[in-house]
């Protein structure tokens, strides 16, 4: 029972607050819950919850500052609830450390698939010995010791840059990546903040990897935020 | 001249209206000194002196600047070029009646080619009324399509919730997922209905106009059709871009929605029963050009040429059971205006067309 893993939901809306509550609690999680930006920073002191689902519109305060002051003193998987038209926003928060974001309105299915490779994410870098080694989905198969692609056991040829990225991405299946963030991962931090040449390469890599580029099924992109790689 | 004249005011107007005359006047004189003295003929130079005078009252503002140059023009023939010269004489034989002639025709020119200038800008304003009404009247049907469409779905929420609550206890459980059910649908359709709204008001009000960024064609189409997936995930859909790596300016979210619009419209009201629907996109020349075909029963011909301005919300006599797509399409042809592009529908051999393009290359439109 007290082992279970915990939830804290910093949500103003109730039945919204309700709706989350009622999706983690059912899967095996404890629910924590707080109404304001104010009690979602002390509770979050208070009982170290194992993961957060923070709503950027809160009454009290900006979400955006509830964000930086958790992560002022823990690092607690970060995921960030947001309207589906406020792509500034979402990368303000990835770039603000949240490790992820979920659209309004969402799915059961949604919440749990990110509350799940937020958590994992986590642990593994916590614990070196959880990193993996390969990621195999649905035929493609990226073994990063030897960095080696196959596609339905045959071999792709990607180039450097294009296997940085694909790795990247998978290394972090599931969990949306900022352009901003790809661009300083890959090509050093004094890039320019075009991402162009970052978008002409996962063009190259979509007509490698996918069957139709326009209906990918390994990399996904969120436009105006960055790419997620299945999971 | 007159735009840039009326902002600046009075003062303005005087200036220009005694610059104008003036000027006109001068050069009327010297032009008929020079003729006068080849050609010694006083009548020419009266029509000299008219012309002048109609120039002067099409350059200037109001009445009064015309007058004073017809003014001007008969004493300057009658000092200058005509017996005796360089004195004013009105009263020889036949001189009251020329010269009375000459006053007469100029003012009238002059009266007359500015009341034709107020007409013209009255006309002008009249023109620019009408189009004000224009956008009047499709505000106007585009709330009432909202309205109707909004209170449908909830209404159907609000009483299958309230149903549901006051009868728990006789409802079988068959029942009671029904209802839920219809909940769950009704309030899907509500958020494609307000996502809709929403992504209107991206459009900078006023000067209809989009904030562009390159976008890759094919991520667009993509993230469209995940997100059509999510609302529609049994739709068949048959996705087709370009080999060709194709940045296109666009507001990708407002485009994305013209496109999962005209899917989810092809899926719900052409009536096809089996075989997918085609999505693909082709480059025209410096356009990008999506289309969207279905193979269904086609448009009603009446519905073809307003289908886009609400023509699609009345009741539909083909007995669709979906609710109409209301502002939809309206919608749509917003979107694709302020990207300075095109979108048609047509009626195929088998079932609909429509098509949308985008310029690829930022056009002159945009720097208008």
């Amino acid at each position: 029972m007290t082992n279970k893993q915990s939830i804290l939901i910093i949500e103003d809306e109730k039945n919204i607050g309700n709706y989350i509550e009622t999706i983690v609690a059912s899967n095996g999680y404890r629910a924590l819950r707080a109404m304001s930006g104010t009690s979602g920073l002390s509770m979050c002191a208070s009982h170290h919850p194992d993961l957060v689902l923070l709503d950027l519109g809160l009454p009290d305060m900006d979400g955006m500052e509830v964000l930086q002051r958790i992560r002022d003193f823990s690092n607690v998987p970060i995921i960030v609830i947001s309207a589906r038209t406020q792509e500034k926003e979402k990368v303000a928060a990835l770039d603000g450390g949240a490790d992820d974001y979920i659209t309004k309105p969402f799915g059961s299915e949604e919440v749990l698939a990110r509350i799940c490779t937020a958590m994992r994410h986590h642990a593994q870098l916590d614990n070196a010995a959880l990193q993996q080694t390969v990621y195999s989905r649905d035929g493609l198969v990226i073994d990063f010791d030897r960095r080696l692609v196959t596609l339905d056991g045959q071999p792709v040829h990607l180039t450097q840059i294009e296997y940085k990225l694909v790795s990247l991405l998978a290394k972090n299946a599931g969990r949306v990546l900022s352009y901003d963030s790809i661009l300083k991962e890959i090509w050093g931090p004094f890039t320019d903040t075009d991402n162009q040449i970052l978008r002409v390469n996962m063009a190259n890599i979509r007509r490698k990897l996918e069957v139709n580029p326009a209906q990918p099924h390994y990399i996904f992109t969120e436009i105006g935020v960055g790419y997620r790689m299945l999971e | 001249m007159m735009g840039k004249a009326r902002e600046l005011g009075g003062e303005h107007y005087l200036r220009v209206n005694i610059g104008v005359t003036v000027v006109t006047m001068s050069l009327a004189t010297l032009f008929a000194a020079v003729f006068f003295r080849y050609s010694n003929n006083s009548g020419n130079v009266g029509v000299i002196y008219v012309l002048a005078v109609m120039l002067v009252a099409r350059f200037t503002f109001g009445y009064v600047p015309g007058i004073i140059a017809s003014l001007i023009g008969v004493v300057g023939v009658n000092y200058a070029f005509t017996y005796p010269f360089m004195k004013l004489n009105f009263s020889i034989e036949g001189y009251p009646v020329t010269f009375v002639g000459m006053m007469l025709v100029s003012t009238l020119t002059s009266a007359l080619t500015t009341r034709f200038k107020q007409q013209s800008a009255l006309l002008q304003e009249r023109e620019a009324m009408l189009a004000e009404a224009e956008k009047e009247t499709m505000r106007a049907n585009l709330l009432r399509a909202v309205s109707h469409d909004l209170r449908t779905p909830l209404s159907g929420i609000i009483g299958m919730a309230d149903t549901y609550l006051k009868n728990e206890d006789v409802l079988t459980e068959k029942q009671k997922s029904e209802m839920v059910e219809g909940i769950s649908e009704d309030a899907n359709w509500l958020l494609s209905m307000v996502e809709n709204l929403l992504s209107v008001t991206r459009i900078r009000v006023g000067d209809t106009r989009v904030n562009k960024t390159p976008e890759p064609l094919e991520e667009v189409v993509a993230e469209a059709m995940t997100r059509l997936r999510k609302r529609l995930p049994d739709a068949e859909v048959h996705v087709r871009v370009p080999d060709e790596f194709l940045m296109v300016p666009m507001d990708a979210m407002l485009i994305e929605q013209v496109i999962m619009n005209l899917v989810e419209n092809a899926v719900y009201h052409s009536g096809q029963e089996e075989g997918g629907i085609d999505l693909f996109v082709e480059k025209r020349g410096n356009d990008a050009e999506f289309h969207i075909r279905d193979y269904g029963r086609g448009i009603a011909p009446e519905r073809l040429a307003v289908i886009f301005d609400g023509g699609g919300m009345e009741n539909n006599a083909s007995g669709d059971s979906h609710k109409g797509m209301g502002i939809g399409l309206t919608i749509c042809k917003t979107i694709i205006m302020a990207h300075q592009g095109k979108i048609q529908a047509y009626n195929r051999d088998r079932g609909a067309e429509f098509i949308f393009t985008l310029p690829i290359v930022e056009g002159e439109a945009d720097d208008k």
